[in-house]
This record gives C-alpha cells, structure tokens and sequence, in this order.
C-alpha cells in the first residue's frame, strides 16, 4: 500500500484542488481494489466535510492557511489523517450539540455528524509540532449510518 | 422553454413539475444559489422537483441540507422532491444518511418524468 500527503496553503481553491487528488489517487491505484469504491467515496466525503468545515469556520489567527492530509491505506480499512495551524475548536463540545439539537430535515450543522458516522474512530488533539491533528478511519467492511430525524 | 441560473439548469416538465440538473457539485459553495433557483421556480408554481444528479461528484451535508429545505418548502404543497440518475458519491451521501426514506430515487430523468405525473 502507498501512503500518500499533499499540503494545501490556498483556502479559495482548497476543495476543488482536494477533489483533483482524489481524482488522481485513485487512477493512480493509491487506493487498493479491497478497499471498495464504497469506501473511498466515504472517505473523500469525511475529508470534505472537514476541510469544509475549516474553510468556513476556523481561525487560522492571521497566519497563511496550513492545511497537510495523509492517506494511509491498509487492506479494506484506510486511515486519514488532517493536521492545521489554526486556532482549534472544541470537537467534542460541537459535536454532542450538534447531536442534541439536530432537527428535522435539518439545513445545517450535519458535517460533523457526517463525519463522525461515516467513521469507525476520530481522534483530534493538539500535536506536538503545534498544529491541530484529526485522525480517522474508514472502512469497508461497514455500513455507517446517520440517523436523522425525518 | 429551458431557463439557466447561474449554476444551476432548470427544464420545465409541465405547470407544476421541473427538473434541475445538479451539475458537478452541490455543496457549501453553491447551495444558497441552489435554494435561490428552487424558491423561484417554487413562487412560479412549481412544486415537484425532479434533481438530475448524473454529473454530481459532491453533495454534502450543506448540500443535503438545501435539499431538505426545499422539501420542507413543498411538502405542504403536496409537492415532492425526487433524485434522478443518482451518481456513486450522491449515493453514498444518500445510503448513509437513509435519505432514500424521504427522496424517490428514479434510474433516470425520463423515469422520473414519469413517475411524478
């Protein structure tokens, strides 16, 4: 398996430069025919959503954007891993919110949630470089569920 | 008569029913635009949508979420919202949030043409 990284520093194009690599990754075979189309739509979905959600919401503090992605891939399961310089937020606090206050058919506030079903972990802390780090993986061996209100 | 939004292609079926075709992404960027193009053709009398995913390689939670907003918006009109040739990464989106509960899924545009008659 190849384990892969690309550092983005362009908020304005940074989600169609995500998707490009994706794009090239898997003509590229980056990701192993185990790991299903299933599960790699999954993933570039869950990294999406994140990147998404750091464009519109994160404060980088003046500083210019620092975005660096890893794909480790392992068989049917492959790990991501996120890593940014800016300020941070509470994950935890956000998402169980998110969670208590989810309406019906809402408009927003899914992408956490998204990602944090379409996920089998996600971890994120401050790294010792300083930069903020998510990791997760997704699998192929499972079918995640959101469960929204209807 | 064909009308075009700034990213969205909308094409009339009849009097109440019209199809818009997705294009490329429907995500944070563009779904304000999207809920735009919806709701004018909702004032215009519209109240089935068929959506043309055929190009879609994004739909995320933003754009799932501008797709709920229209349906809550015709819903009490008796009006539905349906998918339509439904790409891989709007299935996904589609399979993990159990949307299919809500959203009729159709093979292609021409079947949903049909079945929302």
């Amino acid at each position: 398996m190849i384990a892969t990284s690309q550092r983005f520093t362009k908020l304005d194009n940074m989600i169609d430069e995500l998707h490009s690599l994706f794009d090239r990754w898997s003509s590229d075979g980056v990701f192993s025919s185990e790991l299903e189309e299933h599960a790699v739509a999954l993933l570039r979905l869950s990294v999406h959503e994140w990147i998404a959600n750091l464009i519109q919401h994160a404060d980088f503090q003046g500083q210019d954007p620092e975005v660096i992605l890893d794909i480790i891939p392992n068989g049917r399961t492959v790990t991501c891993v996120i890593q940014d310089n800016s300020a941070g937020f509470d994950v935890a606090k956000h998402l169980r919110i998110r969670m208590e206050k989810l309406e019906r058919l809402p408009e927003r506030g899914m992408g956490l949630l998204m990602l944090n079903a379409a996920t089998d972990y996600f971890e994120y802390s401050r790294s010792t470089s300083g930069l903020h780090r998510l990791e997760f993986s997704v699998s192929a061996d499972v079918d995640p569920w959101l469960n929204i209100p209807f | 008569m064909q009308a075009t939004s700034m990213s969205f292609f909308v094409e009339p079926v009849n009097a109440d029913t019209a199809v818009i075709k997705i294009g490329q992404a429907l995500d944070f960027r563009n779904s304000a635009e999207f809920k735009t193009t919806a709701q004018e053709q909702v004032r215009a009398g519209i109240q089935n949508f068929i959506l043309d995913f055929t190009d879609t390689g994004i739909l995320d939670s933003t754009g799932l979420g501008s797709v709920f907003s229209l349906y809550r918006q015709v819903s009490p009109l008796s009006g539905q919202v349906v998918f339509a040739s439904v790409s891989r990464p709007v299935q996904v989106v589609v399979q993990l949030t159990r949307t299919y509960k809500v959203f009729r899924q159709f093979p292609t545009v021409d079947a949903a043409r049909e079945g929302v008659r």
